[in-house]
């Protein structure tokens, strides 16, 4: 089976069944996306498919329809994403296992508003899970991320 | 062989009051699936906020994690529904997972508001081109046989509960409704 992940094609026998995240992290060794629940409840598995944000524990590969991005190609470490580098400024991360799947989430929110409020940015992102209660912070970084993309 | 029954009530058309009574009896049918929490769920009003009830959910309340479908009726403006809800040919074996189709997931058009209301209003709602997508009965029937959502109704895997009756009963119903005039209860 074939898939674009980070701009690199890859072939991996597997079943079609298996579900992307396993695909990354199993078969590919790209362990950004992270195995939070399981069932889509959590959302430390979330990747791009062509832009859009996916838990990628919910998606047979088989299914898969587009290009993936994960954690690791969103920015680079000379050129951090604008939502990578809010979070550094705001210091967000307390252990740090959901951060990528919050902050996939939030660098595709940001692409349809690009001036969310407080109100909008929780319906956006309280389907991402936080069990070390960074919310404002997390908050706060989307903000400021907007901005720096707005600057740009 | 399916729709015999239907072929039969269309050579051999009934009394009028006959036809009504059997009208009705279909309508109270459609009613049952179109109330049920697997169908009535995702068929909300301008709030867009899809609702969780039904056997395992106990009491109606809005779908967890504060989400929205906005106007978009898909989520396209905060989270779209198929960040979870993903497009997959899979069954839905796994209990609380989120439930997927072979299609894109969102909610019904606002026009087909269903969730809490009475057997009247959403008969009056079904017969009411302006707010049933424009289709006859013969269309509404034609839909329900199409429609991945309608499918997964009645089979929607996880332990969830079904819409009541067969996808091909309430096909029938429909037909057997829209035959006898499409009667509401309250005419």
């Amino acid at each position: 089976m074939k898939l674009t992940v980070n701009g690199t094609r890859h072939d991996v026998d597997v079943e079609p069944e298996m579900p992307l995240l396993w695909v990354l992290r199993d078969e590919l060794g790209i362990t950004g996306p992270k195995y939070g629940c399981g069932i889509a409840q959590c959302g430390a598995c979330t990747v791009h498919v062509d832009g859009q944000p996916v838990r990628s524990c919910q998606l047979p590969v088989g299914d898969l329809d587009g290009e993936v991005t994960t954690i690791e190609a969103l920015g680079t470490p000379d050129a951090l994403h604008a939502v990578q580098a809010a979070w550094i400024d705001h210091q967000v991360a307390q252990c740090g296992y959901c951060q990528s799947g919050q902050i996939m989430t939030a660098a595709a929110f940001l692409e349809v508003n690009a001036t969310p409020t407080d109100a909008e940015i929780d319906q956006a992102l309280s389907a991402n899970l936080c069990r070390c209660g960074t919310y404002p912070r997390i908050r706060a970084a989307v903000k400021s991320a907007a901005a720096r993309l707005n600057e740009a | 062989m399916k729709y015999l029954p239907l072929a039969i009530l269309l050579l051999f058309p009934l009394s009028a009051a006959a036809q009504d009574s059997e009208g009705l009896e279909a309508w109270d049918r459609i009613y049952q699936v179109t109330a049920h929490p697997r169908c009535a769920n995702c068929h909300v009003g301008p709030d867009n906020i899809p609702v969780w009830s039904g056997p395992s959910l106990g009491a109606p309340r809005p779908h967890g994690m504060n989400i929205t479908a906005g106007d978009s009726r898909i989520g396209a403006e905060t989270l779209p529904c198929a960040a979870c809800h993903v497009s997959s040919t899979q069954p839905n074996d796994t209990p609380h997972a989120p439930p997927h189709i072979d299609g894109f997931w969102q909610l019904a058009p606002v026009e087909f508001e269903w969730f809490g209301k009475s057997t009247k209003e959403v008969c009056n709602q079904l017969r009411d081109p302006d707010r049933n997508g424009g289709r006859s009965f013969v269309e509404l029937a034609d839909h329900l046989k199409h429609d991945a959502f309608v499918a997964w109704g009645f089979n929607p895997g996880g332990k969830r509960q079904p819409a009541p009756f067969t996808l091909r009963d309430h096909v029938n119903d429909v037909l057997a409704w829209g035959v006898a005039g499409q009667p509401c209860p309250g005419d």
